[in-house]
């Protein structure tokens, strides 16, 4: 892995340089200036902790707030037990029709989001349903199952059929084996599963919008909702403290495996990170 | 079918019911029948090994004695009792599967005394007996380790341990040795068989290895195509064979094919074999007759031998062996393994192009039909 150019190309450190720059600029401006002690986005004046005091005092935000964390809560527990059990259910499935469906459950991964937004507006509202918080985290947990799955089952199409096998030879029945044997196996995947999901889901715009009421909003709609009317630096310090946020989530989802003598996992994969 | 050519052990253990018995044993997968109208019977504290290539149905077989895999039709008892249609965990049998298949969450302790735990024995008698097993296969010292941390060869211990501590009926094993390396495969093969004899727990392996089988087994069964080819003893299988694909399988073997008549089987007009009396051929039979290369002597030839004159084309040295390609006739070439003696030097293996006279018992001559 750690082989070495001799000379590092200009070119390819200037591209790589520019692109750091464009993807991080923005967000390095926004966490600046959450600390600025005047109202302007423009001028940097001193550092201040102001904005973060106010956001905390701001009562509609610490609502929207929570209704986030309860809906990203609720979504990651919900799509870990659904999208488990489908794991569990397609490894069983070797025909020809489990592989379809093995196919259908990606389909919201490429689905653009605003198609699936629309679609549940649709659904729910064609239900008679009155969006609320609910029906935002019916939504999530249905898009969120996806991920789930692809995890769980890559992690369980590294195990052999014969571990479970080895479960029921040594007295489990076919339930005791799943939740003896195969659960617990499953734990570095279900963890690391279950917080890319909440991170996913604590600031989903796209679906949220579509699906929420009018109050309490979740904390990314409320956010834009406020943009409209004029953009507060307390917007600032709320985007860094999500930032932050999200960032420690994704972090611990990396993490989680090594806590379990691990030397990859699935979302190591996605990552780019070590390769087995 | 050719089976039960059944040389019953040795054992007075026979007098009980035996181990395995499977009867009338069949699994059809689809269109394929896997496993053909088998019948076994296992002796208690037997090695027994199912040999065959792969495909031959032996896998198939072991799953359907540990219960992972419903037989088509037939029964399969253990000690005597029916479990055709009982669970697998209910089965007084355990298994060492190939994979070894060690749950990576628990450490290794946890994982030999995981049979104990479920049937509720109580921990101190668990620890007692976890430590008992991990002396047996050598682990004392790696209780606390996780599976992840272990060798290839200390996982397949572990996965030993697990299984032998519940002292089943039988032990199933499936190809516990494919994925060590030859070294290690050969050390294993020893300390399985002492294993085998100190716990006294009845084997049912399961191999594509003849040299494996040869050197463990109190018998072999050999399989192919789902039927039992041949079952008895490593020597009486090697020594008497009674099909080509057992002749074949086992060891290497001169297969010649050819007509009976007049007490000799004619392979080609320059090479006529006698046999023996007492084989029961009538005239014009299609028979085939097999010789073990080391029972093919190129010096030292006796008048009670049967004696052909041929042309060395090949030799190779093979240390203790050397091996020759001895061309009798125009289409037919034996095999010729001969002992490099202390007293013999270089100079005294036969070089290619060289005229030789070779012969052999006529008792070494195998008849199969």
């Amino acid at each position: 892995m750690s082989r070495r150019l001799e000379r590092r190309p200009a070119f390819a450190v200037t591209v790589t340089v520019v692109f750091f720059a464009w993807l991080y600029l923005p967000i390095v401006a926004v966490v600046l200036f959450s600390f600025n002690s005047v109202k302007s986005l423009a001028t940097f004046q001193g550092f201040s902790t102001r904005w973060y005091v106010d956001f905390f005092h701001d009562s509609s935000l610490i609502t929207s707030l929570t209704a986030s964390l309860g809906i990203a809560a609720v979504a990651a527990a919900g799509s870990l037990i659904l999208g488990t059990m489908l794991a569990l259910g397609l490894e069983r499935i070797r025909s020809r029709s489990g592989r379809a469906i093995g196919a259908v459950t990606l389909l919201p991964l490429v689905t653009p989001e605003i198609v699936t937004g629309v679609a549940a507006l649709l659904f729910f509202t064609g239900l008679g349903m009155k969006l609320s918080l609910v029906t935002v985290t019916l939504a999530e947990i249905t898009f969120s199952i996806a991920y789930v799955t692809v995890i769980v089952r890559g992690r369980l199409a590294s195990m052999s059929p014969e571990v479970e096998e080895a479960a029921r030879d040594l007295g489990c029945t076919p339930w005791q084996a799943v939740r003896q044997v195969i659960l617990p196996t499953l734990v570095p995947a279900l963890l690391g599963s279950g917080l890319l999901v909440f991170a996913l889901v604590f600031d989903d715009f796209v679906l949220a919008f579509f699906t929420t009421g009018v109050d309490p909003q979740p904390l990314p709609v409320r956010i834009y909702s406020s943009i409209r009317f004029g953009v507060s630096p307390a917007i600032n310090a709320v985007g860094t403290l999500m930032l932050a946020f999200s960032a420690l989530l994704i972090v611990l989802a990396l993490l989680v495996p090594r806590l379990f003598h691990r030397k990859t996992s699935t979302l190591d994969l996605i990552a780019g990170g070590e390769r087995p | 079918m050719t089976t039960t050519d059944t040389q019953l052990t040795h054992d007075p253990a026979t007098a009980e019911s035996p181990a395995v018995s499977l009867r009338a044993l069949t699994k059809v997968f689809g269109k394929e029948t896997v496993v053909d109208d088998l019948d076994l019977d296992i002796a208690s504290g037997e090695f027994f090994s199912l040999l065959g290539p792969s495909g031959c149905g032996k896998t198939t077989t072991l799953r359907m004695i540990a219960g992972f895999t419903d037989p088509t039709s037939g029964t399969v008892m253990v000690g005597g009792e029916d479990v055709t249609s009982t669970p697998p965990q209910k089965r007084d049998v355990n298994t060492v599967f190939q994979s070894y298949a060690l749950f990576e969450h628990l450490d290794v302790r946890r994982n030999v005394g995981f049979g104990l735990r479920r049937k509720g024995i109580d921990r101190r008698t668990i620890d007692q007996r976890v430590g008992e097993a991990l002396e047996l296969v050598q682990l004392a010292d790696r209780a606390d380790d996780r599976p992840a941390q272990l060798s290839g060869g200390q996982r397949q211990r572990v996965a030993l341990a697990r299984a032998l501590i519940n002292r089943p009926q039988v032990l199933l094993l499936d190809e516990p040795l494919a994925a060590l390396d030859l070294k290690l495969r050969r050390a294993m093969q020893l300390e399985l068989k002492s294993i085998q004899r100190e716990v006294g727990i009845t084997f049912l392996f399961v191999t594509h290895d003849q040299d494996e089988a040869l050197s463990m087994s109190d018998r072999i069964a050999i399989m192919n195509g789902g039927v039992i080819e041949q079952c008895g003893t490593p020597e009486h299988i090697y020594e008497n064979p009674t099909s080509v694909f057992a002749a074949g399988f086992i060891g290497t073997s001169n297969l010649m094919p050819g007509t009976y008549g007049d007490g000799v089987v004619q392979v080609c007009p320059e090479l006529r074999v006698p046999l023996l009396a007492g084989h029961g051929l009538t005239g014009g039979e299609q028979v085939s007759v097999a010789i073990r290369p080391e029972k093919i002597w190129l010096s030292e030839l006796t008048p009670a031998m049967v004696q052909v004159p041929g042309t060395v084309v090949a030799s190779t040295y093979h240390g203790a062996t050397t091996q020759y390609l001895v061309d009798v006739a125009p289409d037919v070439t034996l095999t010729v393994l001969e002992q490099n003696l202390p007293r013999m030097s270089t100079g005294d293996r036969w070089t290619p192009g060289s005229r030789v006279q070779i012969g052999w018992l006529p008792e070494h001559t195998v008849l199969l039909r």
